[in-house]
């Protein structure tokens, strides 16, 4: 009977914490903003290519350079954002952008949290020389800059998209690693823990099914953020022509593509661009008032 | 004594991480796939060439003799010779592979001495520009919590920190050097040509400045101290200047060591856009013709100079703030 109630507890209490987290960031007027802009976004992003039909890869060299609606002289419904110089649809692209992009960044967030929390919580659950190996490996990734990290590995192999996640989120995993082990060290001195490894319970079920589900979720508010900031990481390799290889159009290739006719169709580089910024500011006015919610949570209990 | 005791154990720990680092950047450019002799004898070269320059160079050993040879180099100081940089500066590439001008390779030393000062300048100047943006957002927001001064930071330092460094480049030479001939933006002839790049990497830095600013601020003006402040009878703007910022100013100073990796990132592409010609530049390049001996060079050179400037960091910190204790 013991056990079940002290298994029980800890998650109940956490589902209040996490929906009081939910609560307070919903009320904020940022999250508010930032909600519908990026439901919005990915409605297009989800819908627009499918609906008008619309392929993206389609070249049309007649309509080739058309300027956005009522800029120039050329310019026509049929494309809004206007064409690149190969006569495809730059909203269509765009938006195919769009989704590569957020299916890279989420991926990424998700394998960063994932293997930052798993080191961070073998480093704070057995501490000693566990701990010191792992913590130091942490430092030393920690300072060697992520990009160059990532160019290197990306620049010597083919860059392929399940290739460009794995080698984000492994570049990305420190930070999480270093937060998780500190949580852990303070929780795993708590009487539940001290309680279930007297009722004989194994290190994997303490660690797995005990801590791990009390301090991931705060953890994961924060990591919204860190969907925007792989995003833009995406976009940089794409950029540096290490991304989702064309005719793939992604956002950091579009503009790329783009800077060489940055004179006579400044269009090309910039809204794709725009869509980039608007995506991420909706995604980081989001995070930002999920982590305020969580700090202002943490700071008050 | 104290200080030469922190010194001596950081300075430990550092080499170790520097260690860790150009172990771990040895063995990924070995493992990966990509020869680097095809490259510098070029397409044409017959494979037995290939081996036997490759053999030649010992590039055929087994990864920790390749690994103990370089080491034993980069103690003395000798970080090797880049594969494809011709010492006089001359065009690089690799048409034909009995070239003879091409004996003559750059040493990787040398390389980054020449570009690091231009990095170093941007990098400096990028810092102030971001610390006029940010420290009057960040201080203001900071000093009026939940208010409008609040939400403007919170806005601004989101849609800062949205804008694509390459996008924003770009966008920006578009308007201040094409269109408005403002500034130059392309290569580097004069001072003139960091500012548009450094006030691109200042946007950049400037949200987390803005954050940890406002964060900080509105913490040291709940304390009490700041209340007694005020009973002292000392004015608003004493208590912000010298007490309020004072105490802030670790936590920022905290920030600007650990963001020194995001700061390198920004400066690789934005020396990309830019054609500026720093250490950036020189990294993308050298990853781009698997250059092994500059790659390893560069990320040596820069995981030592994270490990100084955190040394320098914490140092400053204790400076500002006794009570820290390392």
């Amino acid at each position: 009977m013991a056990s079940i109630d002290i298994t029980a507890a800890p998650p109940a209490r956490e589902k209040t914490v996490s929906a009081r987290i939910w609560h307070l960031a919903l009320g904020s007027t940022e999250f508010r903003i930032g909600l519908v802009v990026f439901v919005l976004l990915l409605a297009a992003a989800v819908l627009y290519p499918w609906l008008s039909g619309i392929d993206p890869l389609k070249m049309n060299i007649r309509d080739k350079l058309t300027p956005p609606l009522f800029l120039g002289e050329s310019w026509s419904w049929a494309h809004p954002l206007g064409t690149d110089q190969l006569g495809r649809d730059m909203l269509a692209r765009s938006l195919v952008g769009l989704r590569y992009s957020l299916l890279i960044g989420i991926s990424t967030t998700i394998l960063m949290v994932l293997v930052g929390a798993v080191i961070g919580l073998l480093s704070g659950y057995y501490g000693g020389k566990v701990d010191t190996v792992l913590m130091r490996l942490t430092d030393a990734q920690l300072s060697i800059p992520m990009i160059i990290l990532a160019i290197t590995i990306l620049g010597v192999s083919r860059p392929t998209i399940p290739a460009i996640i794995i080698v984000l989120g492994l570049a990305g995993w420190p930070v999480y690693a270093r937060v998780m082990r500190s949580t852990v060290m303070a929780e795993r001195k708590k009487e539940y823990v001290r309680g279930a490894m007297v009722l004989g319970a194994t290190d994997m079920r303490i660690m797995f099914g005990l801590i791990l589900p009390l301090v991931l979720p705060p953890m994961c508010f924060v990591a919204v953020l860190d969907i925007a900031r792989m995003m833009i990481f995406e976009s940089v390799l794409g950029f540096l022509g290490l991304g989702v290889q064309p005719p793939t159009p992604t956002f950091g290739n579009i503009i790329a593509d783009g800077r060489k006719y940055l004179m006579n169709a400044w269009w090309i580089a910039t809204m794709p661009g725009v869509f980039l910024v608007l995506t991420l500011t909706s995604i980081n006015l989001m995070g930002a008032a999920l982590e305020r919610a969580r700090n202002t949570i943490y700071g008050g209990a | 004594m104290f200080i030469l005791r922190f010194l001596a154990r950081r300075l430990f720990q550092g080499a170790i991480i520097v260690f860790l680092v150009s172990a771990l950047i040895f063995t990924l450019l070995r493992v990966v796939p990509g020869d680097p002799v095809r490259l510098m004898a070029g397409g044409m070269a017959p494979e037995a060439l290939i081996d036997q320059i490759a053999t030649e160079m010992g590039l055929r050993d087994p990864i920790y003799v390749q690994f103990g040879r370089y080491m034993g180099g980069v103690v003395h100081g000798d970080f090797g010779e880049s594969f494809v940089r011709p010492a006089n500066g001359a065009a690089v590439g690799g048409a034909s592979f009995n070239d003879s001008t091409r004996s003559e390779r750059a040493k990787v030393l040398d390389l980054i001495a020449q570009t690091a000062p231009k990095t170093i300048q941007l990098a400096l100047l990028a810092m102030v520009f971001a610390l006029i943006i940010a420290v009057p957002i960040g201080v203001w927001g900071g000093l009026n919590p939940g208010k409008l001064p609040d939400r403007l930071a919170l806005y601004l330092s989101s849609v800062f920190v949205s804008l694509p460094n390459f996008w924003l480049g770009i966008v920006l030479a578009l308007l201040l050097s094409v269109k408005l001939n403002l500034v130059p933006a392309i290569g580097y002839k004069g001072f003139a040509y960091t500012i548009l790049p450094a006030f691109v990497l200042a946007i950049e830095i400037a949200p987390f400045i803005i954050r940890n600013l406002s964060v900080s601020v509105a913490g040291v003006m709940g304390q009490t101290f700041i209340d007694i402040a005020r009973v002292r009878g000392l004015t608003r703007n004493q208590i912000v200047f010298r007490h309020a910022m004072k105490n802030s100013a670790v936590p920022l100073l905290n920030l600007l060591g650990v963001q020194f990796s995001m700061l390198l990132g920004g400066v690789l592409v934005i020396e990309f856009i830019f054609d500026y010609p720093g250490l950036g530049l020189l990294t993308i390049n050298a990853v781009m013709q698997r250059d092994f001996p500059l790659i390893q060079g560069i990320a040596i050179v820069t995981a030592a100079a994270f490990v100084l400037i955190n040394i320098v960091v914490d140092l400053c910190a204790t400076a500002i703030d006794p009570r820290l204790d390392y």
